[in-house]
């Protein structure tokens, strides 16, 4: 019995995987619910909605396999949404975007240098340089809702192409390069080395602090993309977003089997994790559930989901 | 089995036997340990040695057999419970907690029964005295070396008042003289009525203090007698089920013309190191751990900075900044800690073979799979490594096999020197040997070696050519074969006048 559940790859996924499950169960669950769940607009809206912390989500899931964190991500994410708009009228919109995207891989460059060259906590380095980056959001903004004045700004994230909003492609797109990132090429298996074990790595000749450092950068970059977009998306830069975002993104990655010791998960499992966050947003929306209930049941199920996951672990060791 | 009678024993393991998934790693196991003496227990990796010690702690639970211990049947035990009743375990990778003092680790959990910090520390004086160690009760257990570590653990142990104490392998981080002062130790304790068993790969000391071996092989307790009645032969010839002729095959043969040249490493430990491998040579390097052998090939591999030297190979000048540079210079290393910086143990066979040679198989960056597939397989197979697949994790497998894997991730980058340090700790016999003839292999195919080995019998047969280290410098250059033992070790512990 046990020996034929095993050897079944799709149950071997279902048992590796923490977030497949929980949204088995609520995709079940709301085949008996009288909402309007199961339409193609809801569907695709719950995708489209999900689209920022996705994207920041394959950006921290580097520094995550590589042994690290980036928790300055929502930091990155309102400064740079507040450039994408502030530099408009300066030098119009394409070169403020660029210059958004440029800053987030400058932050990321800084977090790499302090966290993999420095050897410093990245926990507590990116925490810091999150709340840091809050001050100047705020600072830039007065705290006030900054809208922007070019038209074409907001089809950015709004738009649809061939009826598909241009958010979900845009996601879609940036999960094949990554994921592909991470399989494929000589920089994602250096991450997954480092992450396994850094001497190890070190001893075999892989430019570990190079690597790790991109990572940081990387995650700066995909970081500050999802700010602009999400500036588009509301056609205001705002200092308020952010604030939950980074803690919520690094949660969703390790609950979709991305282990903060390193070395383990992916892409995939990282866009898993966060369907299942985004899915339980919409679920409990439409089940008309109130917002201070919502973030406590969010906080419930991340603590049920690890919790579940360690007891299967635990299960498995002893088993053998 | 033996004479004796149920009293004389300290513990009586009769018909024994544990069954994980697809492997029988104990099989009616019958083992007695008379009271008051040193046993010996020798075998191969995965013989069963440790399942057995881990079912007498209670960390596992058998299937079938009787366990006395102390004229008690022993059931359904725990570590803790075993600790109670007088039986204690002294692991390899010791249990100890790094960040908290001495006295702490010794009463960890025990406090109160010891009436609080105080009377900690002063049983744990007491207890330290009583086996000649005079480290502070107050340091932290961090700040001490693995031999005072094991001191601490057995004060521990004596701490419950332990009848018996069994040691898995506790010489394999140990110098020649800290291993002295363990076998002075388990002498006196010995003397003390408690009784011992002794788990080892080092058939030298098994000869030097046990007074019964058991060997084991494959789950099987094979044969128990005193010691005296053993030879070394007879020994290893039951440990891995064949006559093994030598231990060591004969020195590679064609030494050729210089290779690399290093001129005056210095670093805070190293003065002024200079010296030159030649082609398809074997140099090993001799000298107490601690005298800077490490770190000599350390510095040359890259992995510490080192000042003002200077590494030529083929009379080339090849700056060397970082392991990364060492590699593309033709360099591979075993390195000293097959855990800690030689393999990713939750990372599959495959993986962690291809890991160096990434660049054989990619262009740009990009990897190509149809290139990348057959790495695994092809040195699984050229090197022989027992594995049932290339997939599984290659923390899984013995620690033979788990070098043989870090052997075949170097080879596939041809490298020209290879440094090994300690290639064969922690390694069976039966696996040594073919350690020892890829080593053999490696030196005639044109490459060169650098050994260091802290089991000087290895070194100086294996080797064409010994440098001695004293204190980070060297003290003298040998050849092996026709060199006496006691000269070289005389020079590797820094004598000036070296005995005729």
């Amino acid at each position: 019995m046990v020996l034929t559940l095993r050897s079944n790859p799709l149950v071997g996924i279902l048992t590796k995987q923490k977030a497949l499950p929980f949204i088995l169960v609520m995709l079940v669950g709301m085949l008996f619910s009288k909402t309007r769940f199961y339409t193609p607009y809801n569907l695709l809206d719950m995708l489209n909605s999900s689209s920022i912390l996705l994207i920041l989500a394959f950006g921290v899931t580097l520094t995550i396999v590589a042994g690290g964190c980036d928790l300055s991500i929502g930091g990155i994410l309102v400064v740079s949404g507040i450039l994408s708009i502030k530099l408009q009228p300066v030098m119009g919109m394409w070169p403020a975007i660029l210059c958004a995207i440029v800053f987030g891989l400058l932050i990321g460059f800084v977090n790499g240098f302090l966290v993999v060259h420095q050897k410093t906590e990245p926990f507590i380095i990116t925490l810091g340089m999150g709340l840091l980056l809050t001050g100047v959001a705020q600072q830039l903004t007065d705290a006030h809702p900054l809208p922007s004045q070019i038209s074409d700004f907001m089809m950015i994230s709004n738009g649809t192409f061939y009826g598909l909003p241009n958010l979900v492609i845009i996601t879609l797109v940036l999960f094949l390069l990554s994921a592909w990132l991470m399989r494929y090429t000589q920089f994602g298996r250096n991450l997954y080395a480092i992450g396994g074990d850094y001497e190890v790595a070190r001893y075999s000749g892989i430019n570990v602090i190079r690597t790790k450092w991109l990572a940081f950068v990387l995650s700066g970059g995909t970081a500050a993309f999802a700010g602009f977009l999400l500036s588009s998306k509301l056609n205001t830069g705002s200092a308020i977003y952010g604030d939950l975002t980074a803690l919520v993104v690094n949660c969703g990655v390790v609950v979709g089997g991305t282990s903060f010791a390193g070395g383990i998960g992916g892409i995939p499992q990282s866009a898993l994790g966060l369907l299942a966050f985004g899915m339980l947003d919409n679920v409990m929306n439409m089940l008309d559930i109130t917002s201070y209930i919502q973030i406590l049941l969010k906080g419930a199920v991340i603590v049920a989901i690890i919790w579940l996951d360690s007891f299967a672990q635990k299960r498995k060791r002893e088993a053998i | 089995m033996s004479a004796s009678s149920d009293s004389e024993l300290i513990i009586s393991i009769r018909d024994v036997s544990k069954t994980f998934p697809g492997v029988r790693a104990l099989d009616k196991v019958s083992i007695d340990v008379r009271k008051g003496s040193v046993h010996g227990i020798v075998g191969e990796n995965g013989a069963g040695k440790s399942t057995l010690m881990k079912i007498l702690s209670g960390v596992y639970q058998k299937d079938s057999g009787t366990i006395v211990f102390d004229g008690e049947q022993i059931e359904g035990t725990t570590p803790q419970q075993s600790m109670k009743r007088g039986l204690a375990i002294i692991y390899q990778e010791l249990n100890l907690v790094s960040t908290m003092s001495v006295g702490e680790n010794i009463f960890l959990g025990r406090f109160k029964e010891m009436k609080g910090m105080r009377g900690s520390h002063a049983k744990a004086r007491e207890l330290l005295d009583s086996i000649d160690c005079k480290v502070d009760t107050h340091k932290l257990v961090s700040q001490l070396s693995v031999s005072l570590k094991q001191m601490v653990e057995i004060a521990k142990a004596l701490s419950f008042k332990s009848k018996l104490i069994i040691m898995d392998e506790p010489s394999s981080s140990l110098t020649a003289e800290e291993m002295a002062e363990l076998t002075k130790i388990i002498r006196q304790l010995r003397e003390q009525g408690i009784s011992i068993i002794y788990i080892s790969h080092k058939l030298d000391e098994i000869f030097e203090f046990c007074d019964t071996v058991t060997v084991m092989r494959d789950g099987h307790a094979i044969d128990t007698r005193p010691t005296l009645e053993f030879t070394r032969n007879d020994m290893i010839t039951k440990m891995v089920g064949r006559a093994i002729e030598n231990e060591y095959p004969p020195r590679p043969a064609k030494v050729g013309g210089t290779l690399m040249e290093v001129r005056s490493i210095t670093t805070r430990k190293l003065k002024d190191v200079s010296f030159t491998l030649r082609e398809g040579e074997i140099l090993g390097f001799v000298g107490l751990v601690g005298a800077g052998r490490t770190e000599i090939v350390r510095a040359v591999f890259g992995a510490d900075k080192a000042r003002g030297h200077s590494v030529f190979i083929g009379g080339k000048r090849v700056p060397i900044r970082n392991p990364r540079d060492a590699k593309r210079a033709g360099f591979g290393l075993i390195p000293e800690d097959r855990k800690l910086q030689g393999l990713i143990l939750p990372f599959s066979v495959e993986t962690n073979i291809s890991m160096a040679s990434m660049d054989n198989f990619s262009r740009f960056g990009f990897i190509r799979r149809s290139l990348e597939k057959g790495i695994g397989e092809r040195q699984v197979k050229a090197l022989s490594v027992k594995t049932p697949s290339v997939r599984v994790p290659v923390g899984n497998l013995s620690g033979g096999n788990q070098q043989k894997c870090i052997v075949g991730r170097w080879l596939e980058i041809a490298p020209k020197i290879f440094i090994m340090d300690e290639p064969t700790k922690g390694i069976d016999v039966g696996a040594k040997y073919e350690i020892y003839l890829l080593m053999k292999r490696i030196a005639e195919d044109g490459g060169a070696i650098i050994l260091i080995s802290s089991e000087l019998p290895e070194v100086l047969n294996m080797s064409n050519r010994v440098l001695t280290i004293f204190e980070g410098r060297i003290t003298g250059e040998f050849d092996p074969a026709v060199t006496a033992v006691d000269r070289i070790m005389a020079s590797a512990l820094g004598m000036k006048e070296v005995p005729a």
